[in-house]
């Protein structure tokens, strides 16, 4: 069983486009990152998984329930984050988390007590002064108070400062050893790549590619840098250059093809240096971004 | 249910009681003027006479031309009446509006949805909790009320005439408070699905004013609410028309229920 999986999931919103045929296969246990610019069809996707929008076409199970009919079994046990947190402004921190405690069976005093104090923060403030990373935290805080098995996250760490960010990783990277799916959208590259296991790129409502991080980054691609003595060709004639681009005496490459064939066309410049790296995924983004473009 | 529940009692809480008590507070003035509006004997043939150069259109909205004014129970419904269901009747449609916008309105709806609890059960505790708003208002009324007439009316009065005056709004505040949901279903913010619904209330009472007016418009009574709850028919009967009541209770019901129709397929988009 997968803990999400979608069927040529489609909205339109009227004419517009939310996402189209969209087949995702989230497995159980794992780390998902989502990744695509804003409007790319993230939270339509998210939103659709959770039943607050209705699917045009298409179907989607959450841990093996209909996210239309099974809604509210489905949300039993899930955790979700949305991308713009707001609470109900009169009610402080621990009113919020009892709130929504009382949703859920079981008992979450103890959760919620360690949670307040691994993201530091102190049930006694109106949600109204909290600032937008502390209302993140507390977002985090009633996705996780029931121990949900899979967590969906929207964005979640936008607007947070680099050491909660950190904690937050941490406390994400301890519920998924709980054996805790999460599945989370993002359009910061770097994120992605560091703490999930596998990515989906989502680009105007289509799913363009669903890897392995480490294949997305190595399969393909080198990161080219080619400084050379007088000044660099703009780009280089074989096979396998996705993209170029010169800098006065250096050329910078993406590069997809045989790495013989660079050295044997490079054998006739006169080099100062050479380096060929492992791309970080923004370069193998952009490269689908791009791809994207040219085929439309 | 009963978490929702709970909250949105918390919530009404306030604005149901400042409603009622100025409403409350009005109504106790207005009949604190009654002793010496019927004491002043001798100007009462003047002020009978003075009535007369009224407008027969304006002392029939108003019900004047049927009700006895030096009659406690007619003073009341003359002076008070109208301001109660009107009022009470915008109230109840800012409650039901906001009920179910201010979530969108203000982005808590995907936290709520979130949790495991239907559309179906957001909308029953939502709409209890307007009933139970509803029916604490007109209870504070109908107390502010008694107790104005215990301290200022001296003489017998139709009881349950009264009472019958007291109870009839609560039909009409909960048609309206269901109005204001299923309005609110049809607006992004909770401003306009509140505006909306006093539009709507205020257009309503206009229909029944004119209806009395002009006999070519008389049909549109039958749209109207309150005309339904006319004080003039409630005291000549002794009583509310029981079919009137149940028309009411079903026009509720219908509004709730599409109202949960609509929420249920709803596209949440915050």
């Amino acid at each position: 069983m997968y803990a999400i999986e979608t069927f040529n999931l489609t909205k339109y919103y009227g004419k517009a486009r939310g996402i189209v045929d969209v087949n995702l296969q989230v497995k159980e246990g794992e780390i998902f990152g989502f990744i695509g610019p804003n409007g790319a069809g993230k939270t339509t996707t998210i939103r659709t998984l959770l039943n607050f929008i209705f699917p045009t076409r298409g179907t989607a199970k959450v841990l093996g329930m209909d996210v239309v009919k099974d809604s509210v079994r489905i949300k039993e046990h899930v955790g979700y984050l949305p991308g713009e947190v707001d609470y109900y402004d009169d009610m402080t921190v621990s009113e919020l988390l009892s709130y929504s405690a009382r949703f859920y069976r079981g008992d979450t005093k103890r959760r919620t007590a360690d949670l307040l104090e691994a993201f530091d923060l102190d049930p006694t403030t109106r949600i109204h002064a909290l600032s937008h990373g502390n209302k993140k935290k507390l977002g985090i805080i009633q996705a996780l108070l029931h121990q949900p098995r899979l967590l969906i996250l929207d964005e979640p760490t936008s607007g947070l400062d680099p050491l909660v960010q950190k904690r937050f990783f941490e406390v994400l990277r301890e519920e998924n050893r709980r054996g805790t799916t999460i599945f989370f959208s993002s359009h910061i590259l770097s994120e992605v790549e560091r703490f999930c296991h596998r990515v989906a790129i989502i680009k105007e409502g289509r799913i363009l590619k669903v890897d392995t991080i480490e294949d997305l980054k190595n399969k393909q691609f080198r990161s080219v840098r080619i400084t050379f003595k007088e000044t660099a060709p703009p780009t280089l004639e074989i096979p396998g250059v996705v993209h170029a681009r010169r800098d006065d005496d250096t050329l910078h490459l993406l590069f997809g093809g045989d790495v013989n064939d660079l050295i044997r066309a490079l054998s006739r410049y006169q080099l100062v240096s050479l380096w060929l790296e492992e791309p970080d995924l923004e370069e193998v983004f952009m490269h689908y971004y791009e791809k994207g473009v040219e085929a439309s | 249910m009963i978490p929702i529940l709970l909250r949105e009692l918390k919530c009404n809480r306030r604005s149901v009681i400042l409603w009622a008590l100025s409403l409350g507070l009005l109504i106790l003035l207005v009949l604190g003027i009654y002793p010496s509006f019927v004491e002043n004997g001798g100007a009462a043939a003047d002020f009978e006479r003075y009535l007369e150069a009224f407008p027969q259109g304006f002392k029939r909205v108003f019900g004047m031309d049927r009700l006895a004014i030096f009659d406690p129970v007619g003073f009341f419904a003359v002076e008070m009446y109208v301001i109660v269901t009107l009022f009470g009747g915008i109230f109840a449609a800012m409650l039901g509006a906001g009920l179910l916008a201010k979530e969108e309105d203000e982005k808590t709806v995907e936290f709520l949805l979130a949790k495991p609890v239907t559309r179906g059960v957001v909308v029953t505790s939502k709409v209890l909790s307007m009933v139970a708003g509803v029916l604490l208002f007109n209870l504070l009324l109908a107390a502010a009320t008694l107790a104005g007439f215990e301290g200022f009316v001296k003489e017998e009065y139709n009881r349950s005439a009264l009472l019958w005056l007291l109870a009839a709004p609560v039909l009409v505040h909960l048609v309206f408070g269901a109005g204001g949901f299923l309005i609110s279903l049809f607006f992004v913010r909770r401003r306009s699905a509140v505006s909306g619904s006093i539009a709507v209330v205020l257009m309503l009472y206009f229909f029944d004013v004119v209806a009395v007016l002009s006999e070519r418009l008389r049909f549109l009574e039958y749209f109207s609410p309150f005309r339904y709850i006319r004080a003039a028919d409630i005291v000549s009967a002794g009583s509310l028309r029981a079919e009137y009541a149940l028309g009411l209770l079903a026009a509720f019901a219908v509004m709730v229920g599409a109202t949960y129709l609509l929420y249920g397929r709803r596209d949440i988009l915050v």
